[in-house]
């Protein structure tokens, strides 16, 4: 092979190389050197070094154990909500011949629209007024409660709206993959098994979920992603409150960021957390692994 | 190896797209400042007068501000204030920004860590400290000359949140403070003839309006944050902070204060205080303007936002009812403010001057913003306004805000303190002890 040709394929790269570089790597390295800084912001004054100071500081803090906490609790319920009502969704899908399209359009709508829109209408819909939409349904609609509910002066009910933002905003997410999943399964699977008289349910609990389970852990792992980067709903609907109990991680930064200007400890938080998804990650990725090496032989 | 290699590049693709959100300065390698002077000196310890450019040169000021876009005021400030200021002075251009208010801290932040922060703003008054201990604020009192003529001539409670460490980082542009705005509808048909005077006046008349209101709230408090808890506390005679701001324990937990606390749950316990204050439920402004709630502690602005929403609503206003020690609301208002990366401190000196002329302070009293000039106290375009008297004669007894960086801790400390109240979750003496003890910390670290 010539110098030319060795050299050709790294020219090509080059350019996607230097906007990584200017675009993540230098940003990322000079986000690791502010995190073992006490960071000031006027760039006339010093920054002392404070090595791992900040790292302690976070894990002292009970305000990050308690945010990393409701994160890890939003990322648990709203990604098992999200799936197990986007596989739903996918299969009753797969199965209808007409309005395929619209049910996709419909159901994909949430996912592309503003975070920003949607928290507003569910801080409007879950207002604690009894004209709030759900109070006024609940209580005068179909009349199941006699007062309205304070939804988002309590951290349980805030988070109920919270979670539900969150589940109704990712079905379609889910949906699409899945169906995509879905579409490649091989008809002759389902007749083999037809004519070997397995039941509708048996086919899906046998051929259908098992072919499904790979794809349905790729999506595990990006929606768990991007639970733990909530931020939008929490700071529209209850910013934080009642008492700091809607409180996630990102938030928290937030504001050790721009409200106590401690921009090294916001710093460090944020490689915390992407150590952690990092873990939580791989983890999902070697279930896939393993999952999908369990249906390999056990197919064969 | 391989696989070490690519967990480290997901960790770093990870942890990029996390620690972009969390923003960042320049690196600390950069020479200290413009002028080469040591960055451990003093906020405030070199004027900005060296950096300034040869005069007569065309130069264009930015002036951050949080007017809203259609609002008079916002269009006042530009249609004729900046006008008139560009007509006496040709060679300075002033560039207004209007910054939404959410937003206005993390903007400022970003800029001055870019060494690009805007010449002038118009910052809320307990950002002051904050900003002065971060360095970025020019020391106006050794920056002008005349500045002792200027502040002699300033209501002394706006011009005292201008102070930090002994050193006058601001001017302040305008003021306010609140009153007690009640519905004088709603008084009448409960049969309450005035509106409360003293404290002790709150409880029966609320009984009174509850009997004639059942499904309504005799007063809105928005919330438990200082701002709006404050006039209570101070006027029952209680305290946040010792007189030299280094210590809450013994005033914040002390029996005065607790005494406020608790005379404000009982009103709560009673519905007379609506559930907005923890947070959620209907807003103060449409609920005065829609007959829900019938009394408010808020400021001048209250006026053409009711009027908005319920057109020729009618409005009475009060002195904030007395307590043990008087009759005390908070003063509010904004500052102008000098930043030390302005190219051009001589020429944005001059437009302060010009923001804290009677003439420009009078102009913008025509829209409803309060002056700040003592000279004009008396002028008969304060005194003949048709909502500035009361807030005036309020002003005589209201007080600022302790003047501390850590003062928005301290409020998120002392809200969270007054929701936990609220809630039954914790006595008021509990609440405040526990309250005061997390104040000294951030105080004394």
């Amino acid at each position: 092979m010539t110098i030319k040709h060795r050299i050709t394929p790294y020219v090509f790269l080059l350019p996607g190389l230097v906007f990584l570089a200017i675009w993540l790597v230098y940003p990322m390295g000079h986000s690791l050197w502010i995190s073992l800084h006490d960071w000031k912001i006027n760039p006339d004054e010093i920054s002392p070094f404070v090595g791992l100071g900040n790292y302690v500081d976070t894990f002292t803090d009970s305000q990050f154990w308690r945010a990393l906490k409701n994160t890890s609790m939003f990322a648990l319920v709203t990604t098992i909500g999200q799936l197990i009502l986007g596989v739903l969704v996918a299969l009753m899908l797969n199965r209808i011949a007409r309005g395929k399209v619209f049910f996709r359009v419909a159901y994909f709508l949430p996912v592309v629209t503003s975070w920003v829109v949607v928290s507003l209408i569910f801080r409007f819909l879950f207002n604690s007024d009894p004209s709030g939409m759900v109070n006024y349904l609940l209580v005068h609609g179909i009349k199941v409660l006699h007062s309205p509910i304070s939804w988002l002066n309590n951290a349980e009910t805030a988070w109920a709206a919270i979670y539900s933002l969150g589940i109704w905003k990712g079905i379609g997410f889910a949906m699409v993959i899945l169906l995509a999943a879905l579409q490649t399964f091989p008809e002759e699977c389902y007749a083999a098994a037809a004519i070997d008289g397995a039941s509708e349910w048996q086919s899906l609990r046998y051929i259908t979920l098992p072919l499904l389970l790979p794809t349905i852990i790729l999506v595990m792992v990006m929606l768990t992603i991007g639970a733990f980067q909530v931020y939008i709903p929490i700071a529209l609907i209850t910013n934080g409150g009642p008492l700091h109990r809607t409180e996630v991680v990102l938030s928290y930064m937030y504001d050790l960021a721009f409200h106590d200007l401690h921009y090294g400890s916001a710093t460090a938080v944020s490689f915390v957390l992407a150590a952690i998804v990092f873990v939580i990650s791989q983890a999902q990725l070697r279930l896939k692994r393993l999952s999908y090496t369990e249906s390999v032989e056990g197919g064969a | 190896m391989k696989k070490l290699l690519y967990s480290t590049c997901i960790l770093i693709l990870i942890a990029g797209s996390l620690a972009a959100c969390s923003g960042a300065g320049t690196p600390v390698t950069q020479p200290p400042n413009a002028t080469g002077a040591p960055a451990t000196e003093a906020p405030g310890a070199q004027p900005a007068t060296e950096a300034a450019p040869a005069t007569g040169e065309q130069v264009t000021l930015t002036f951050w501000h949080t007017y809203n876009e259609d609002s008079p005021e916002n269009k006042m400030l530009v249609d004729t204030v900046i006008p008139m200021f560009e007509a006496k002075f040709p060679s300075i251009k002033i560039e207004p920004r209007i910054e939404q208010w959410p937003n206005f801290m993390q903007d400022l932040i970003t800029q001055i860590s870019a060494g690009v922060a805007p010449d002038l703003i118009r910052s809320d008054i307990v950002w002051v400290p904050q900003l002065a201990d971060m360095g970025a604020l020019v020391a106006l009192d050794s920056a002008m000359p005349d500045f002792n003529e200027l502040k002699a001539n300033m209501f002394p409670g706006p011009m005292s949140t201008n102070l930090w460490q002994g050193v006058y980082y601001g001017l302040p542009l305008d003021t306010n403070t609140k009153v007690w705005i009640y519905n004088p509808e709603m008084y009448a048909t409960a049969g309450i003839q005035d509106p409360p005077a003293s404290m002790s006046d709150l409880l029966s008349q609320c009984e009174a309006f509850k009997a004639a209101y059942p499904e309504d709230y005799y007063f809105a408090g928005v919330d438990v944050t200082a701002w709006s808890i404050l006039p209570w506390i101070w006027s029952m005679g209680g305290e946040v902070l010792s007189p030299d701001l280094t210590t809450a324990t013994g005033y914040f937990n002390g029996p005065k204060t607790v005494a406020a606390y608790e005379q404000y749950l009982q009103l709560f316990q009673a519905g007379c205080i609506a559930p907005k204050v923890l947070g959620d439920g209907q807003d103060t402004y449409s609920g005065m303007a829609g007959n829900v709630y019938a009394s408010l502690d808020d400021g001048p602005w209250i006026y053409p936002i009711v009027d908005g929403q319920a057109k020729g609503k009618k409005l009475g206003a009060a002195l904030f009812p007395a307590g043990e020690a008087g009759s005390i609301d908070v003063v509010g208002g904004e500052d102008i403010l000098l930043f030390k990366q302005s190219k051009h401190p001589q020429e944005a000196m001059e437009f302060i001057r010009f923001m804290l002329s009677d003439e420009a302070q009078l102009k913008m009293a025509e829209v409803g913003v309060m002056p700040v000039l003592s000279s004009l106290a008396q002028s008969d375009a304060i005194k003949n306004h048709p909502t500035f008297p009361i807030f005036m004669e309020q002003l005589k007894t209201s007080k600022a805000r302790p003047s501390l960086p850590q003062w928005g801790d301290i409020d998120t400390i002392m809200s969270d303190a007054g929701q936990k109240i609220l809630r039954e979750e914790m006595t008021a003496q509990e609440a405040l002890d526990a309250a005061a003890a997390e104040i000294d910390a951030k105080l004394n670290p």
